[in-house]
């Protein structure tokens, strides 16, 4: 087994959003005691609603923001601290493209430009080579000549998603962050994009940290799985067996909710309740409003994480308990 | 992804339609300021008279005199050659002020979105305070204590509105920042320089542009005013407020001196204003 | 609540002691106040004596110290050419300059909001596009332009008012007017576009298609809704009640304070600007706090928002 590129250990974020000078502290747990690890040329995702962290845990794993407690070794080095110069070194090593590719792209600048920058800010080659690096990097991505010069809005939704892959690949870095990469692109041109990307993971040998709330899409790109729900990770390991037989309640709950060709009569399980609210944690596990399988001792007590015997990690007191037998699956 | 590329051609499609008709008053506004700035360009070539020049025997001259078209004051000065040279102080001063008040708001703003936490704070209780006082009393209070003298004079009027600009800036960076190309930029290991400079300042000049067409009016009527109180420009140099309010000692007999000027404020004013809110309104409408 | 009354009235204290800071600062910048005050001819004794009479030869902090203690004890210096402290003579000014204000204030409001709030409701019509024109002419017309065009009519062709000064309500009346105009024009368009924000707001849509009556939308929804954004911009006008008439009362020679202010900064008369100066901070942060309880009373959300923290 080769060395983790990636391994975040017992990783905590808490925001404490406040109102002028003297205003009231109210401290938001967004990610808590989160430890993953990544192998290189490998893809995790993390999975979970809206407000579960995964995209904190995304942007504390690129050094974007600094937990309150816990380490983020890459390359078994800790990080450098955020925007200082050896940080911004980092940065052809690490990378991150985003859910929206217009957001993230200056509307005033051409997609060459854009795309070229990174090798303008970190000083690579001289310029005609930058612009070749740049234009065969485009068209890596499956974007002829023809765009480099258009102006982010000029593109469809694919195509951009296409050039900040090509900018944050430009530098060959080891790890990508992929922030909800697809999710806002139209199906069919998901399926190029995921395809493109698979692609370049083969071809440079990139370590992916993917983030989605997409099971279908995170089934076929990911080998292991981390399931996050209000900021911890319920569930943990790899994706066949987390999706053919999952564990935690959540787990079960998303799994199920996924549409399947073929088989019409499955039981789908509908979470009751409020959705989570970070801000307002519930005691004991998190998710123990919602559980379909609550037990007195949730409440108050937090779970702990157990190990299955094929090597997944369940934080729940029921699965404690009692091995499921039961299987769900995709 | 759809949707989203509908509303950016809609967006395009009325970005047209204002195109294709530009109001007849924003033109005339155009026009008008043109020929203002020209005048204040060209002040010593078309000035018919040295501002200064006395005409002893024709003083108090009514307009269209044969010698001086706009009438003469007291000491026969050329009213024409006066208002041409005051017109260039009223915008050197006004255009001074506003790119000073304009580069320091906006470093603020950038500052306060960069530092966040106290700095930012502070930054925006400044800007409060700022928006708080009449600038009228500040600048007064500030002329009783130092004096007066043209480069200090337009440093003051320099702080007219810079906490607009701050604002705005603010307000801009943070959001570049927070999830825009900004954050992204900063994210591929750009240095703070590169982001504010290469990438939010292009992006937000148009906004802070608007914003100065909406300012510059407000500092040719505060200067404007200072000066007719005899606190702002001060003799022998002249300004359209300060020929204003000279004027005003001669109005039974020689109302010309003070109209003159005061027409050119007003109708000066009034074209920038024009031309600032037009462009508001595009701007606005090619945001949304 | 009452976490939102303390932080706001924190930040006004705060507002007021960045003021007096301002005028310290601006003071001690300006130059070596014994020099200033005692004159260039002084002798060097007559120096040495006033500066450790008033504390100059101690070290800036505490002189700061000092000033503000002073502040405190409401002594604001002495008049440099009356004589006598500037405090009296400053709020002696205060009645005259208010004669004026206030009924240009009530002019602003019975004109400006009916003004705004018609041209909203009549949108493009003919009295709209009015009152739009009028609203940028008053914006741009700088006061004393005003002042004196109206002088020149109506005072010397016309000779119906006095051109200036004071003796019966008739000299009121040109001030006034000039005042008041501007001050009505700006609340017109800013009522104009506050009514537009909300009437386009879809809540509006929810209660005509409701049935509703039009004119009880407007009366129960539009109206109370579009007060919020306005109650700023009138807080300001009455924060600007006691040093808005600097240029109006300089034109038509009134005894108010901005008379006061403009003849004792030209004889720099520094005792008596920096107490007009504080006096009118105090003015406008005690209208900010006013607007600010108005705030919380009219839209409770805010007063919540800003005493709990979210956004």
């Amino acid at each position: 087994m080769t060395e983790n590129i990636l391994e975040l250990h017992g990783i905590s974020r808490t925001y404490s959003t406040r109102q002028g000078l003297f205003g009231r502290k109210v401290p938001v747990h967004a990610v808590d005691e989160v430890s993953l690890s990544l192998q290189p040329g490998q893809t995790l995702a993390l999975v979970g609603e809206s407000g579960s962290g995964k995209s904190t845990t995304g942007r504390i794993a690129l050094g974007l923001e600094l937990p309150n407690s816990g380490h983020v070794l890459f390359r078994g080095a800790e990080l450098p601290p955020a925007h200082t110069s050896a940080w911004r070194r980092m940065r052809t090593h690490m990378q991150m493209i985003y859910q929206d590719p217009l957001a993230v792209l200056d509307r005033r600048l051409s997609i060459l430009d854009q795309v070229r920058e990174p090798l303008d800010i970190h000083d690579i080659g001289s310029a005609s080579e930058r612009n070749n690096k740049a234009l065969a990097m485009l068209d890596a991505v499956g974007l002829n000549a023809n765009y480099a010069s258009s102006l982010p809005h000029q593109l469809s939704g694919g195509q951009r998603q296409r050039a900040v892959l090509a900018r944050a690949l430009i530098m060959q870095p080891a790890l990508l962050v992929c922030d909800e990469p697809v999710s806002a692109l139209d199906v069919s041109i998901q399926a190029q994009v995921v395809n493109l990307l698979m692609d370049l993971q083969k071809d440079l040998r990139l370590s992916l940290l993917f983030i989605s709330h997409d099971l279908k899409v995170v089934r076929q790109v990911s080998q292991r799985i981390a399931v996050m729900y209000l900021g911890r990770i319920v569930e943990y390991g790899e994706t066949n067996l987390l999706l053919s037989n999952p564990t935690h309640p959540y787990t079960k709950a998303l799994v199920s909710a996924v549409p399947v060709a073929g088989r019409r009569t499955r039981e789908r399980i509908i979470l009751k309740g409020e959705p989570p609210n970070p801000a307002d944690r519930p005691t004991g596990c998190a998710f123990h409003p919602r559980c379909p399988v609550v037990r007195p001792e949730c409440v108050s007590v937090s779970p702990t994480f157990s190990t299955l015997p094929d090597g997944r990690s369940v934080a729940c007191h029921a699965v404690d308990a009692a091995q499921p037998t039961k299987e769900v699956g995709i | 992804m759809i949707m989203m590329e509908k509303v950016s051609e809609t967006a395009a499609g009325t970005r047209k339609n204002t195109n294709r008709r530009i109001p007849f008053l924003v033109i005339a506004s155009v026009l008008w300021i043109v020929f203002v700035v020209g005048v204040a360009l060209l002040a010593d070539q078309i000035a018919p008279y040295q501002y200064t020049a006395l005409d002893l025997p024709n003083r108090l001259a009514s307009p269209f005199h044969p010698q001086h078209l706009l009438g003469t004051d007291e000491l026969g000065r050329d009213i024409l050659s006066r208002l041409i040279v005051s017109v260039r102080i009223s915008v050197l001063v006004a255009l001074g002020a506003t790119l000073i008040s304009a580069c320091f708001g906006t470093t603020m703003g950038f500052a306060a979105a960069h530092f966040r936490g106290r700095i930012e704070q502070f930054i925006l209780m400044l800007a409060d305070f700022q928006a708080a006082m009449p600038f009228l009393i500040l600048s007064l209070s500030v002329l009783a204590f130092f004096g007066n003298a043209l480069p200090l004079f337009i440093g003051l009027m320099g702080f007219y509105g810079w906490e607009r600009y701050a604002r705005i800036s603010r307000g801009l960076a943070i959001s570049a920042s927070a999830q825009g190309y900004a954050g992204a930029v900063r994210q591929l290991g750009a240095s703070p320089t590169r982001v504010y400079l290469r990438h939010i300042l292009p992006n937000i000049s148009s906004t802070l542009i608007v914003s100065m067409t909406l300012t510059f009016p407000e500092i040719i009527l505060m200067e404007s005013s200072l000066s007719f109180l005899g606190l702002g420009v001060q003799p022998p140099l002249t300004s359209l407020g300060n020929m204003v309010g000279y004027g005003r000692e001669y109005m039974t007999r020689a109302p010309w001196i003070m109209f003159a000027p005061a027409v050119l404020i007003v109708t000066t004013t009034l074209a920038i204003s024009l031309l600032g809110d037009w462009l508001r309104d595009r701007l606005d409408k090619g945001l949304q | 609540m009452l976490r939102f009354a303390a932080i706001r009235i924190l930040r006004a204290v705060l507002t007021i002691a960045l003021v007096v800071t301002f005028a310290f600062l601006v003071l001690r910048l300006s130059g070596d106040p014994a020099r200033s005050i005692m004159g260039d001819d002084a002798s060097p004794e007559a120096m040495a004596a006033f500066r450790r009479e008033w504390g100059l030869d101690q070290p800036l902090w505490a002189q700061y110290l000092h000033y503000f203690a002073a502040i405190l004890h409401g002594e604001l210096g002495r008049s440099m050419r009356g004589g006598g402290p500037a405090l009296d003579l400053v709020l002696g000014r205060i009645p005259a300059t208010l004669m004026l204000t206030l009924p240009a204030l009530l002019m602003k409001l019975a004109i400006g909001i009916p003004a705004g709030i018609y041209a909203a409701l009549h949108r493009d019509s003919a009295i709209d596009r009015a009152v739009m024109v009028t609203a940028v002419a008053g914006y741009t017309v700088p006061s004393f332009v005003l002042g004196l065009v109206l002088v020149q009519v109506l005072a010397i062709w016309f000779a119906w008012l006095p051109t200036g000064g004071t003796g019966s309500l008739q000299h009121l009346i040109l001030p006034i007017i000039t005042l008041g105009v501007g001050g009505a024009a700006v609340l017109a368009r800013f009522v104009r576009s506050a009514m537009l924000e909300v009437l386009g707001q879809p809540y509006i849509r929810t209660a005509s298609a409701k049935g509703i009556p039009w004119a009880a939308v407007v009366r129960g929804h539009a109206l109370p809704n579009a007060a919020i954004p306005t109650v700023t911009i009138v807080g300001f006008m009455v924060g600007n009640l006691i040093a808005g008439a600097v240029v109006v009362e300089s034109v038509f020679s009134w005894p108010g304070l901005g008379n006061l202010l403009v003849v004792s900064v030209t004889a720099r008369d520094l005792a008596v600007v920096q107490c007009i100066l504080l006096l009118v901070a105090v003015a406008m942060v005690l209208s900010n706090l006013i607007v600010d309880f108005l705030y919380g009373f009219l839209d409770p959300r805010l007063a919540e928002a800003n005493s709990t923290g979210g956004h």
